[in-house]
């Protein structure tokens, strides 16, 4: 595989399988054939791998015990390679260069959406409607070890608005996570900013059925889109073709829904209007388990799946995880795209930590205290409302992606009374931080530097030589010191 | 011997939700405890499921499940 052949590469991929051929090719993949107990040899193995951020590969296990001929992968969007690989790019791109990849096509392409009949959608292949048992069609295990069951933690959820069920726009694609409660039924946990929470609150106010469609082993660019937070009313499907560049196949579920064509499962079911059962709880992306709560139920209807067909799951929990390489560069770009709409002078966003839980904004100052200003901007975006609890405004001068140099920042252009505490805020109810599951405080670091009317004014700084010559040079070092090993 | 009693919650009555099987024998049963949902494999470290060792942080309390709140509520 060259270089040249990335783009084009990535732009073909229509499926899970495609993607695992294009990581295999590239060393990204590998198949572990092992004899594998489910608890604990699938998480131990998941945590392993996943502790190298930058070159993880994902992992195809085909030998599960007590699962004779079942498949699963996990660690598919596992590291910042993988990222690159999806995005037509090489091995070794830098975490500022995808940003960018990604902050430059927004808004940038046009949706290519095709229909494929339901009998010539490869998730169909296969078709379950009596007896379902998703134990015999999922090889399920614990993701961590005091789980309240075994989680379903990568499905891409979709469903219409039970109130407007013939608009495109409004169906919704998230990824939830999904705990399975007996043979063919499981909870689904979310809250009501969510679009499936706001949906289920409307099925269950109005008393109209909500079904869903969930998808497993999925477009690699779904899983990445789903969830990102974009507008109620923007389509994720129309949304990762265009963010991908690339055409994306729909079918039918058998119960309505637009579903991806080319997935390895849809699961059908229907929302238990107003029922609820105990869920979690469930080691969460803050690295802490979830506490117990009542959440909804779903029956489900049927089950598609491809021949042979692949699980994908995910390790989530303590970082570093999967779950920061999955979504932490499409939490962070919205949110640059969003602000630059008010504000052309914010540079860059990083908000891969814990979900954006904390931020790095970069941002050229327009006058004293404007980047406090533009935080408080980066509170009201979509994702801000809930999500940014720690947010750090750095200089254009500092790569908000170089923790080093926003330390520096840190260290020499923060005073004490930089820092702006706004308390009692809406919060993420996961977060063990919080002084009640739901609502908490929010921290404002101002680290830039000082301008008019500001008496001090910048420093003179020392400058040392960057950009693309000093980039290329940092490469080439890198490379000789790999030549010296080989 | 796969017992019925709920790591988590000590109920007892556990219903068997699957077997998984290899070369025609029964390697693992996964259970489910009808009062507080957890499930579990018979096959897992006696750190998750058994009651004698399993963590108290993580029990749940079969004779107060009022306490657990309900989400999405109207």
């Amino acid at each position: 595989m060259t270089m040249n052949d990335l783009p084009n590469r990535a732009r073909s991929i229509s499926s899970l399988r495609d993607f695992l051929e294009l990581l295999e090719d590239a060393g990204q993949a590998i198949t572990w054939s092992d004899a594998v107990m489910p608890e604990p040899g699938v998480r131990n193995i998941a945590v392993a791998a996943s502790r190298d951020a930058n070159g993880a590969p994902a992992i195809v296990f085909d030998n599960i015990t007590g699962y004779p001929g079942k498949r699963l992968a996990v660690g598919v969007h596992g590291s910042w390679d993988n990222i690159a690989l999806l995005l037509g790019r090489p091995k070794g791109t830098t975490i500022r260069e995808l940003f960018f990849e990604i902050a430059g096509r927004w808004g940038d392409q046009e949706a290519q959406i095709s229909f494929v009949p339901e009998a010539q959608a490869p998730v169909h292949e296969c078709r379950i409607e009596q007896d379902i048992n998703l134990y015999d069609v999922l090889p399920v295990y614990r993701i961590n070890e005091y789980d309240g069951g075994f989680y379903i933690g990568k499905a891409s959820v979709a469903s219409r608005d039970p109130l407007d069920p013939d608009n495109f726009g409004k169906q919704n694609v998230g990824i939830y996570r999904l705990q399975i409660q007996g043979p063919d039924s499981f909870t689904l946990m979310t809250i009501p900013s969510h679009d499936m929470g706001r949906q289920i609150m409307a099925a269950e106010r109005e008393g109209v059925p909500l079904k869903i469609a969930v998808m497993l082993g999925n477009h690699p660019g779904l899983a990445v889109f789903a969830a990102t937070p974009i507008g109620y009313e923007e389509s994720e499907y129309s949304y990762a073709s265009a963010m991908m560049g690339a055409p994306i196949r729909l079918t039918k579920s058998g119960n309505g829904i637009d579903i991806l064509a080319d997935s390895e499962i849809v699961i059908e079911a229907e929302l238990q209007l107003g029922e609820r059962e105990l869920e979690g709880p469930f080691g969460e992306f803050p690295g802490s388990y979830s506490g117990v709560r009542k959440a909804p139920i779903f029956k489900v209807t049927a089950v598609s799946h491809r021949r042979d067909p692949i699980f994908e799951n995910i390790y989530i929990g303590r970082g570093w995880t999967e779950h920061d390489t999955l979504i932490g560069l499409h939490t962070s770009a919205p949110i640059y795209a969003q602000l630059r709409q008010s504000f052309p002078e914010v540079t860059a966003v990083n908000a891969l930590y814990q979900h954006g839980l904390t931020g790095i904004i970069s941002v050229k100052n327009r006058m004293a205290g404007f980047a406090k200003t533009v935080a408080l901007r980066a509170l009201s975006t979509p994702h801000g409302v809930m999500y940014l609890k720690n947010l750090i405004m750095v200089d254009a001068d500092v790569d908000p992606f170089d923790l080093n140099q926003v330390m520096w920042a840190l260290s020499t252009r923060t005073r004490a009374d930089d820092i702006i505490v706004l308390p009692n805020m809406p919060a993420v109810p996961i977060d063990p931080s919080a002084v009640v599951p739901g609502k908490g405080h929010r921290l404002i670091i101002d680290a830039t530097s000082y301008l008019p009317p500001d008496p001090v004014g910048e420093a003179h700084l020392v400058t040392p030589p960057t950009g693309d010559e000093i980039d290329a040079l940092s490469k080439r070092i890198r490379e000789m010191q790999l030549g010296a090993l080989s | 011997m796969t017992t019925t009693v709920c790591g988590r919650c000590k109920s007892s009555g556990a219903v068997t939700d699957h077997q998984g099987r290899q070369d025609g024998a029964v390697v693992w049963t996964i259970l489910r405890c009808p009062t507080c949902n957890f499930s579990w494999r018979d096959s897992e470290p006696a750190r998750a499921i058994d009651p004698a060792v399993r963590s108290a942080d993580f029990a749940v309390d079969a004779g107060d499940l009022q306490r657990y709140p309900k989400i999405l509520q109207q």
